[in-house]
């Protein structure tokens, strides 16, 4: 108890350290307001007209499929149409009808749309008429915005990683490792004042971070505690292999990002081509896989995944821990 | 005083091959190749409107090939959930009906306006085409400049602070305090040693991503930029790792470069969301200037000055506080 008071107030001390637990929450603060940045711009067409060409009413028309810009210069007009960022097509007057003019790089669908402009002017009177029934369906933003917060809320787990690595390895560098090594201390003992302080600020962290992006039922808090508790003690465990295995700063810098990358890149990669059968399995072997599937089943109130998921972090968690205790005894036996 | 930096030089090379440096930059270009080739280019893809027709009377004689037809009702509804997109056309009570998903409004507007237009002859001008890059072009030359600013903004800072952090704790500053040697030439030879592996990680990343063809025509441009933005991110890596006193405090650097710093620069820079305030963002300007270069887009003389000026800003404020740090070592 005694080692994780002294664990706890090295902790405190460095302000820095505390910062870095503060970010996830900072982000998750960020994409809860994210509301208020208009995103609906994506998929929308943008026209680029010459000032005083077309008439009020075929700017009216256009406005209509989306916003218009008028330029002062046909050079003004074709370098926002070669504009990387933007998929604005040129609208131009021909005689009765119009003509467009794109930059060629745009994907298939703003392509077609300057392709079939003109015929759509044309038949300008007809369009608007016919009855139209709109679906619902679920907005874009909330979807990828679904993608976001389980993504911070690894990435929040994982702080307790990356505190955990930095921690013994500076220990290594300043020469505490080999103190510790003739402390009266077991193996657990030892991981477990080590793991507890990664453990507990990331665990923490994701707790506010999740309690600021979901709205969650009771019986879903608690699935969601476990599922928190559950991939932060996995993160902080593996923070202690990333210490162990790492010979110095620079060496430990490089598998910290190495499985930062992995931790995040799995579970979105997964999420975005929809993974089954075998390589889903596989997929598993990352312990964010079943805490990020996990938060997603369950902000879309799928029980049933979500205690799946809990089940297999479990089983990393013991697993995890048991490779830990195992190693660390046969290194100590083969020192002494 | 080139035989001191000589051996500077090649200490420095010592330390990075023995960090596992230039393996991880190897790692991380294979990975990034095969993230280009065999993810992205399949991802960037959105094919024009679906038009789903349901016609029992078949009273819609002179349609587009582009209209697919569906025997009931049932299955229209099937084809628009799994293609969101789509538009129906319902026309089996005499007037053709609309049926689709709601969207953005103009963009609405525009796909029944498109469904509808396809039911009569349609006649399809070639739009005119001004630029010279096609879908596939832009989308590898958009994704490399986005990886490789990246890259060069976190990897350089935090891989030069690592090599100050491991020298500072061996006691290497101490002794070069007393050697004869000039003081400038410790922090030079880092800045090259750096610059050089990433001018070598532009340059096959480029060339691996966009083809021989396209990517040596870029090329020289592009190198120019790597070696600002290399060369400013080294400084400002070692300003930090002269002035911070824990390794660890980097870790929340690189997070604060990764999320904060480089998701407006590339949401701004890359789609058509403009933020208001992304002129005062000092990677916003540097970031564009290495998009600017792969696109071939003319660089102002005022961006290549201004860059110029904050390399020597900083390289003397790194100067005056790895001269301090000596100081405080004597």
């Amino acid at each position: 108890m005694r080692g994780l008071k002294y664990q706890m107030k090295s902790v405190l001390r460095d302000k820095f350290c505390l910062m870095t637990f503060l970010l996830p929450i900072l982000v998750a603060v960020a994409l809860h307001f994210m509301g208020s940045i208009d995103m609906s711009s994506l998929g929308e067409l943008h026209f680029g007209v010459l000032e005083n060409e077309l008439s009020p009413q075929t700017v009216t028309w256009l406005e209509r499929y989306g916003p218009v810009t008028a330029y002062g210069t046909q050079e003004e007009l074709t370098a926002a149409i070669n504009e990387p960022s933007t998929n604005v097509i040129g609208v131009r007057a021909d005689g009765d009808s119009l003509k467009t003019a794109v930059s060629g790089d745009e994907l298939d669908i703003f392509r077609q749309a300057a392709a079939t402009l003109p015929a759509l002017y044309e038949r300008r009177e007809a369009g608007g008429q016919a009855k139209i029934r709109t679906l619902e369906r679920p907005d874009i933003m909330e979807s990828l915005q679904g993608i976001f917060i389980p993504a911070v809320l690894i990435v929040a787990m994982f702080m307790g990683c990356t505190f955990n690595a930095m921690n013994i390895i500076s220990e290594k560098e300043d020469g505490v490792a080999f103190v510790n090594e003739i402390l009266p201390m077991t193996p657990s003992q030892y991981i477990l004042q080590k793991v507890v302080v990664g453990f507990l600020f990331g665990s923490l962290s994701s707790i506010v971070t999740a309690c600021i992006c979901f709205r969650l039922s009771l019986q879903n808090f608690g699935l969601m505690l476990a599922l928190i508790v559950l991939s932060s003690f996995v993160a902080a465990l593996i923070g202690l292999f990333i210490g162990k295995f790492s010979e110095g700063l620079m060496v430990g810098v490089v598998y910290i990002k190495i499985v930062m990358l992995v931790f995040i890149a799995v579970p979105i990669l997964c999420a975005l081509i929809g993974v089954s059968g075998p390589l889903a399995v596989i997929c598993n072997f990352v312990p964010s896989q079943p805490a990020f599937e996990g938060i997603m089943a369950l902000s879309a109130g799928s029980m049933g995944t979500a205690m799946k998921d809990t089940g297999i972090l479990a089983i990393h968690c013991i697993a995890w821990f048991a490779l830990y205790v195992l190693i660390s005894t046969r290194r100590k036996k083969l020192a002494v | 005083m080139g035989k001191g930096f000589c051996a500077l030089f090649k200490k420095d090379c010592r330390m990075l091959a023995s960090g596992k440096f230039f393996l991880m930059a190897i790692g991380f270009l294979a990975l990034y190749t095969a993230y280009v080739n065999l993810g992205y280019i399949r991802f960037m893809q959105m094919e024009p409107y679906h038009v789903y027709l349901y016609d029992p009377a078949e009273t819609q004689a002179s349609k587009s090939a582009l209209v697919q037809t569906v025997p009931s009702m049932e299955a229209m509804d099937a084809a628009l959930l799994a293609d969101a997109n789509g538009v129906g056309l319902d026309a089996s009570a005499g007037d053709v009906r609309v049926v689709l998903y709601r969207g953005a409004e103009h963009i609405d507007r525009h796909r029944a306006d498109y469904a509808l237009s396809l039911l009569e002859p349609l006649t399809i001008h070639t739009p005119e085409v001004l630029g010279t890059n096609t879908p596939e072009q832009k989308a590898r030359k958009e994704i490399t400049c986005e990886l490789l600013f990246f890259e060069l903004a976190a990897v350089g800072f935090l891989g030069i602070a690592a090599v100050l952090f491991k020298e500072k704790g061996m006691g290497v500053i101490r002794v070069h305090a007393i050697l004869p040697l000039q003081k400038d030439l410790f922090l030079l030879s880092k800045l090259v040693v750096f610059l050089l592996s990433d001018l070598v990680f532009a340059a096959l990343l480029t060339l691996l991503n966009m083809g021989f063809a396209d990517g040596a025509a870029v090329l020289p441009a592009v190198l120019i930029q790597t070696a600002i933005l290399s060369l400013m991110m080294a400084l400002v890596g070692l300003f930090c790792a002269l002035l911070l006193k824990d390794f660890r405090q980097f870790t929340l650097a690189y997070l604060v470069i990764a999320i904060f710093a480089a998701t407006p620069v590339f949401l701004s820079a890359n789609t058509s969301v403009k933020f208001d305030w992304i002129h005062y963002h000092p990677f916003y300007h540097v970031y564009m200037g290495l998009k600017n270069a792969y696109f071939g887009t003319a660089i102002s003389p005022v961006y290549f000055a201004g860059a110029v000026g904050t390399i020597m800003l900083l390289f003397l404020a790194v100067r005056l506080a790895f001269h301090r740090e000596i100081g405080k070592e004597g």
